[in-house]
């Protein structure tokens, strides 16, 4: 085993982290060098200086307190939102406000019933009557503070506390399931402990000053499903089985036990639905500004931008032989939606592109023959989603260049530094990422630093890597603040990139933003038109991703599809380590661009096919065979994957449909040319040279072997399982059969050797989405 | 099946909340934000445990009670953010734990110096590295209490130590020559 000091390995070998065969592996390997034992030692007077420091931390205490009060609640109110800006206390304070004013409406009854609590509470231990039996209730404060904020902003009118009380019920954790009805139930929900020491929150059953509430009680206690774990549907549970270890309660799905009174199951199930839906709404309205929202106030506070996408259809072979797009390499949106999902919410539709899910991953295609720039190859086999339909997969692979190889760089990085990037995760991460990459390159590479704000500035003139220090602490110096003038920022770094210009070398701007432009060149079709124009020089673009609520995706992917580029979405180190490091030569040297794809279908083996993803790539049939059409690049080792899903002649396909022609027949078949040929399509590319001008042709028939699906490779089945997530994620009304759980199958089948480990990743980000759909 | 009124549990949840409800206050507070939310979380958190049976989370406690914990401080946290972006404007920045250097200077004089260094670190990192130090869970436990990936847990926590030491050998640089100057 070789470690280098930078090794992830040699930390867990210092901390005592490694299994025994691999904490042999790496003693040898620290026995060896010096540079590895130094850097255990330091390691490990690090982690022991962190292990005394953090263990003085004083450890907060919950105070044991009886009594509420009004007013300390609505200070800390205030406080719920952690920011120091001046203009921010100003909203929150009036959030707090409004929040305050609604007290006055719903909360009189319920402070009243918490002062009675205690002695409740005496009574229910001296005589255990079911009626008084205490459930815990965590403080509901913030809740109630969120769910009526969101009712002020949706109707300006008085708000009706009616409907608030239901959906906070069911929305936060144990809050009003004060049973009435458990009378079947044992009388202490509540640990003795746990009333010492938290007394404060008990709430007997009276508490609830709406029927609403009750309605929420009973249909609870009949076992309805509730939206998140709650000490009620644990107990319920229990009756089935208490979910007690870790996984199992992860995994648990809502349970039910038999109903005392099916009545008001229904009236639950409809309340649950409405709640389900404004959830939703509320959600989508969050994130997609395109939605149809009532609210001004709430369009206006979004920012975080995502296209819609129309998702392609079912086309029927005979009407439309050609299907043409472009090739993408773009990973952005897979690191977007594992950014939502490991936060615990579903991405908005728009962020949900399936290609870049598809080409997140490398494939194990066949390298490409000498002389060519990638390799090329197909696999027809069963659908996974829908078993009558067959599924064609075209996988690319860019050419490999040893890491030794890579031409010279001349690189300019372009770098946002305006306010919004100042949190940790957007230029600290930016910075990171950048001197990791730049440690990595060799003297013969430049690198320049363009920074951009309320203007623009060439902090960096190009540098040989030589002097790698230099350029270190340049990008170490890098401060945030004003406001962005993108446009500005690009031009410089366009035309720096040009005075430096090396001819057969990486020519690249690498831009690093939260996308958000907003002085300056502000259409974005401007911009797209200035980076098309500049993607003329040989210059290529990289876009580099970060931040999250202002974060513009559909800009980013623009620039970088214009600009002869790639993106992607930088969500932690790890990432900017995959895309910078790993696969430096992929992101950073392109070996073929415009690289189109061209599929003409038989229409005697196929009746109609379905092109997956891919929607902002599509080209018309004709742009094909222009060369003036912009078209994905290619980088090395790069693998490109696609899929079309195919209805085989004679099956049929859910498509809005037509009305039959009145002055031709379009249902009896033109003549075939060759109505016998075995094969199913043709696939063609087009591809172009980096540097070069015209492009060159390439075809390959197709024919299916009418293979098993369990005849598949392992990559088939892995890519037909990142589909079948993407169609999940976007709720598509293509996904067949598609199930969480059946994507899971697919991919465990398909994980082959996952070196990388970002299969295994995939796997646990299914598993989040689907404890997501059926957990919540 | 247990109940959870059982004596035997009584105390055992007794005992489970002496020994953790300082650390996970602290760490659901690194959450949340907020330490009253954080109480919250804690509470709840001690109120699922009486639920369980105590006999199936024998040797895992710990894990099990900061992955429960982990959980409930992102709902909360969660909900506050989509009560931000709704009622703000121009709300940036995510309602994490960032901090702003104008706050890090008001935090400096009050803030040991551990702190201000995990301030520093994203929050990811922050977190593992709190899991991994202050808590002592072993990367397999943070795995699965944070559902990353073992590789990346050793990766997060290989990074945010490289960047500690980095700091602090820059520290210590800086000290020495202010000294120097001063003498």
């Amino acid at each position: 085993m070789k470690i280098e000091p930078d090794d992830p390995r040699l930390t867990a070998y210092a901390l005592g982290e490694l299994d025994e065969v691999d904490a042999a592996d790496a003693a040898l390997a620290v026995e060896e060098s010096p540079e590895c034992r130094q850097a255990v030692e330091e390691i490990r007077a690090t982690a022991n200086w962190l292990r005394i420091e953090l263990k003085n931390e004083p450890c907060p205490k919950i105070p044991v307190v009886v009594q509420p009060e009004n007013e300390p609640k609505a200070e800390a109110d205030e406080k719920i939102i952690p920011f120091s800006n001046t203009k921010i206390a100003t909203i929150a304070s009036i959030a707090a406000l409004a929040a305050c004013v609604l007290f006055g409406f719903i909360l009189p009854n319920w402070w009243n019933a918490q002062k009675k609590s205690p002695q409740l509470l005496a009574k229910n231990e001296a005589q255990p009557k079911p009626e008084i039996a205490v459930t815990p209730a965590p403080t509901p404060i913030p809740e109630v503070k969120t769910d009526t904020l969101t009712v002020t902003t949706q109707e300006p009118v008085p708000v009706q506390p009616t409907p608030l009380v239901p959906e906070v019920s069911a929305f936060s954790d144990g809050l009003g399931l004060s049973p009435a009805t458990l009378e079947e139930k044992p009388k202490t929900v509540w640990d003795e402990a746990m009333m010492k020491r938290y007394g404060r929150m008990m709430r007997p059953a009276e508490s609830f000053p709406l029927e609403g509430g009750a309605m929420a009680r009973n249909a609870l206690v009949d076992g309805g499903r509730v939206s998140q774990p709650s000490v009620l549907r644990k107990q319920d549970g229990r009756t089935a089985g208490s979910p007690s270890s870790v996984a199992e309660l992860e995994t648990a799905p809502a349970l039910s036990s038999p109903a005392t009174d099916g009545s008001s199951l229904p009236a639950y199930q409809a309340m649950k639905e409405k709640l389900e839906k404004s959830k939703r709404m509320r959600y989508a309205l969050q994130m997609r500004p395109d939605g149809v929202g009532p609210s001004p106030i709430r369009q206006s506070s979004v920012t975080a931008l995502y296209e819609k996408l129309e998702e392609n259809t079912f086309l029927p072979a005979r009407e439309n032989p050609l299907s043409t797009f472009s090739i993408d390499v773009d990973t952005a949106s897979y690191a977007n939606v594992r950014r939502f999902l490991n936060q615990g919410t579903f991405p908005p539709e728009g962020a949900v592109r399936v290609e870049e899910l598809l080409n997140y991953f490398s494939y194990d295609y066949p390298a490409a023959k000498e002389g060519e720039p990638f390799s090329v190859n197909t696999e027809v086999a069963d659908c996974p989603w829908n078993p009558e339909h067959r599924l064609v997969r075209i996988g690319l692979k860019g050419r490999e260049l040893a890491q030794a190889k890579r031409p010279p760089s001349n690189f300019v990085f372009l770098i946002d530094v305006s306010g919004s990037m100042q949190p940790t995760e957007r230029l600290p991460l930016i910075k990171q990422a950048l001197q990791m990459l730049v440690r990595k390159m060799t003297p013969s590479d430049h690198v320049a630093i363009v920074v951009y704000a309320g203007t623009s500035g060439l902090v960096l003139p190009s540098t040989s890597c030589a002097h790698k220090e230099k350029i270190l602490a340049a990008i170490d110096a890098l401060e945030s603040g004003g406001s962005t003038n993108g446009g500005e920022g690009i031009q410089l770094a366009y035309a720096t990139a040009t005075e430096n210009f090396i001819k057969g070398g990486v020519n690249r701007v690498i831009l690093c933003t939260d996308g958000d432009f907003n002085v300056g060149i502000t259409s974005q079709d401007a911009l797209v038109r200035l980076i098309e124009d500049k993607a003329k020089s040989g210059v290529f673009l990289s876009a580099l991703g970060v931040g999250t609520d202002n974060f513009k995706d559909a800009t980013m992917q623009k620039l970088a599809d214009k600009g002869n580029g790639n993106y992607h979405y930088l969500d932690t180190l790890a990432e900017a380590q995959k895309v910078l490091i790993e696969q430096m030569n992929g992101t950073l040297v392109a070996i073929a661009k415009d690289v189109k794809i061209q599929v003409e279908f038989n229409p005697a083996r196929v009746s109609a096919y379905r092109l997956i993803g891919y929607e902002k790539r599509r080209l018309r049939a004709e742009d094909f065979n222009d060369d003036t059409k912009d078209a994905g690049e290619i980088g090395a080792g790069h693998t490109v994957t696609a899929l079309y899903e195919i209805v085989p002649p004679g099956g049929s396909v859910k498509s809005p449909g037509v009305d039959p022609l009145k002055y031709q027949t379009t249902s009896k078949p033109e003549k075939i040319a060759d109505s016998n040929s075995k094969e199913l399509l043709t696939l063609k590319l087009r591809y172009k040279q980096p540097d070069g001008d015209t492009s060159k042709l390439l075809e390959y028939p197709v024919i299916d072997g009418g293979k098993r699906y369990s005849q598949a490779s392992d990559d088939f089945k892995f890519a037909a399982a990142v589909a079948s997530f993407g169609m999940l994620l976007r709720d598509s009304e293509h996904k067949g059969n598609s199930r969480y759980e059946t994507v899971l199958e697919l991919a465990e089948e398909g994980k082959g050797r996952d070196e990388s480990g970002y299969r295994a990743e995939f796997l646990n980000l299914v598993q989040k989405a689907k404890q997501l759909r059926t957990g919540r | 099946m247990k109940h959870e009124g059982q004596p035997g549990n009584s105390e055992w949840v007794g005992a489970a909340m002496e020994r953790f409800e300082g650390p996970l206050l602290r760490y659901a507070a690194r959450i949340t934000g907020d330490l009253e939310r954080a109480q919250d979380v804690v509470q709840d958190t001690f109120l699922r445990l009486c639920c369980e049976d105590h006999t199936r989370l024998d040797g895992h406690l710990a894990e099990w009670l900061f992955t429960v914990c982990r959980r409930r401080a992102l709902d909360v946290q969660r909900k506050e953010r989509r009560m931000e972006s709704i009622d703000d404007l121009e709300l940036a920045e995510p309602a994490s734990l960032e901090l702003s250097p104008a706050t890090l200077a008001e935090q400096r004089d009050s803030t040991s110096h551990v702190q201000r260094l995990l301030a520093t670190l994203p929050v990811n990192q922050r977190e593992v590295v709190c899991l991994k130090f202050q808590n002592g869970m072993s990367y397999q436990e943070i795995s699965r209490i944070t559902n990353l990936s073992l590789g990346n847990v050793g990766f997060l926590i290989h990074t945010a130590l490289a960047t500690i030491r980095q700091r602090l050998h820059a520290e210590e640089k800086l000290a020495a020559n202010s000294h120097r100057r001063n003498l």
